[in-house]
């Protein structure tokens, strides 16, 4: 299993550094970034595209009622709130809470239960799907998702969708990158590139 | 732990030696001897303020100084980058290149997966090249004219022409992500290829990129959160003084 990645985001460095400590105590997860300033949070989790995200209720956009959406953008995340409130959990969603309070035990127990709910699906160890296969193809040759739609008469959309998946798979983004991908793996030859 | 004024540069470079590149960025070369971080600076013309908060920012990942860093003049701040942009143009980005080269003529029938390594790094040096021409072209004789501005209090001419032709925003929205297809590079080498007959060399050019990107991504940083914000605070200014 891939390792699951973590980020941390509160105004104290003693509890950014303290529970990064008491996190690497688990095994298959990674903390791999720490956020200290409110404005970066949103910025920093759509770049890192993190599995959990353990912030403090602080660093939220203010008047933010449902935490989960505001960070949601279609990839799957797992959202602990982490807090000295006890009335968090009335308040605010989320998929579990560390208080301050808390002792290591329950922390790493809790980090564990939602590490183990599976929801974390190998992300990089799927191989693509035939159909998927063919459209790196095409985009490897070069074109552009309107002219793949209509090669294969599908929706642009669908192609889109294709598209963010087979970088999900193969971990890589650029157009160049797919088209060396392609060319190991034989989908095209090398002088097909233009 | 944090690097200060007092302490030796030759204990601060013992305690991370990734700070070898940044200080010759600033013009200073080794073989200091027991001089401090504070005389070295002075010796070579170095803000001692600035030295000290970057050389932090690259040396502990959790610590940047945003504010500290934003009272800097404008004017270091570019020399600073520029000089990151040619270690860039005229040292990293060839050594790499080099090494893919040396790579291709081993004797071996990897040939044909290096070649496809060494084209498509050459497409990232150009589009890093781009990138920084860009920036050395537009976007530094432009924030450098708007501080000169804010200076005299007053436009010259050409100083007008320059700061009605461009502004920061552009920057911001156009400035993209350049590590994109370095981290491609690095995956495909690292998952998808078997490496060729001379390993040790092929290891070396992967954490070559490993150190470019990290290089990069603090380079970015600075322009991204350093410059840039204080560039829009400045274009604010000149505008009430219109
Ligand atoms: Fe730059
Ligand atoms: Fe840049």
């Amino acid at each position: 299993m891939a390792r699951s990645t973590i980020l941390i985001a509160d105004n104290s460095c003693m509890i950014r550094k303290g529970l990064r400590s008491i996190l690497q105590n688990l095994e298959n997860s990674e903390v791999i970034q720490l956020i200290d300033n409110k404005e970066d949070v949103c910025e920093i989790v759509h770049k890192r595209k993190p599995d959990i995200l353990i912030i403090n209720p602080d660093m939220l956009p203010s008047g933010c009622l449902d935490a989960k959406k505001e960070f949601l953008n279609g990839s799957k995340l797992s959202l602990i709130l982490l807090s000295d409130k006890k009335n968090l959990k009335n308040n605010l969603k989320a998929d579990g809470y560390i208080n301050y309070m808390d002792g290591q035990n329950t922390i790493l127990d809790m980090m564990q239960e939602i590490l183990n709910k599976g929801s974390f699906p190998d992300k990089n160890s799927e191989t693509i799907s035939s159909r998927e296969k063919n459209i790196l193809k095409h985009i490897a040759l070069g074109l552009t998702n309107k002219e793949i739609a209509d090669q294969l008469f599908i929706s642009i959309h669908t192609v889109v969708t294709h598209r963010k998946n087979i970088t999900q798979k193969l971990g890589i983004k650029s157009v160049s990158g797919l088209t060396v991908y392609a060319i190991l793996h034989n989908l095209i030859s090398m002088d097909e590139v233009k | 732990m944090r690097i200060k004024k007092d302490m030796k540069l030759a204990d601060v470079i013992q305690l991370n030696y990734m700070l070898i590149p940044v200080i010759h960025r600033f013009g200073i070369n080794l073989g200091f001897g027991d001089k401090t971080v504070a005389d070295v600076c002075k010796e070579n013309e170095v803000d001692l303020n600035f030295f000290l908060q970057l050389v932090n920012a690259y040396h502990d990942k959790d610590y940047f100084p945003k504010e500290e860093l934003q009272t800097i003049p404008v004017k270091n701040i570019v020399n600073y980058l520029k000089m990151t942009h040619s270690s860039y143009l005229n040292d990293k980005l060839s050594e790499i290149e080099q090494k893919i080269i040396s790579l291709q003529s081993e004797d071996t029938e990897d040939q044909k997966y290096i070649l496809l390594i060494r084209n498509f790094f050459e497409g990232y040096k150009s589009e890093l090249t781009e990138h920084i021409m860009h920036e050395e072209n537009v976007v530094f004789p432009y924030v450098l004219a708007v501080e000169e501005i804010i200076k005299n209090q007053n436009f010259t001419e050409r100083n007008r022409e320059i700061f009605e032709s461009f502004s920061i925003g552009k920057y911001e929205e156009g400035h993209n992500d350049v590590e994109e297809k370095l981290m491609d590079l690095k995956t495909i080498m690292i998952k998808y290829l078997t490496p060729p007959a001379n390993s040790t060399l092929y290891h070396t050019i992967i954490q070559d990129l490993f150190k470019l990107e990290e290089d990069l991504n603090y380079h970015s940083r600075i322009e991204d959160k350093v410059l840039t914000p204080k560039v829009i605070l400045m274009e604010k200014s000149i505008c009430n003084l219109i």
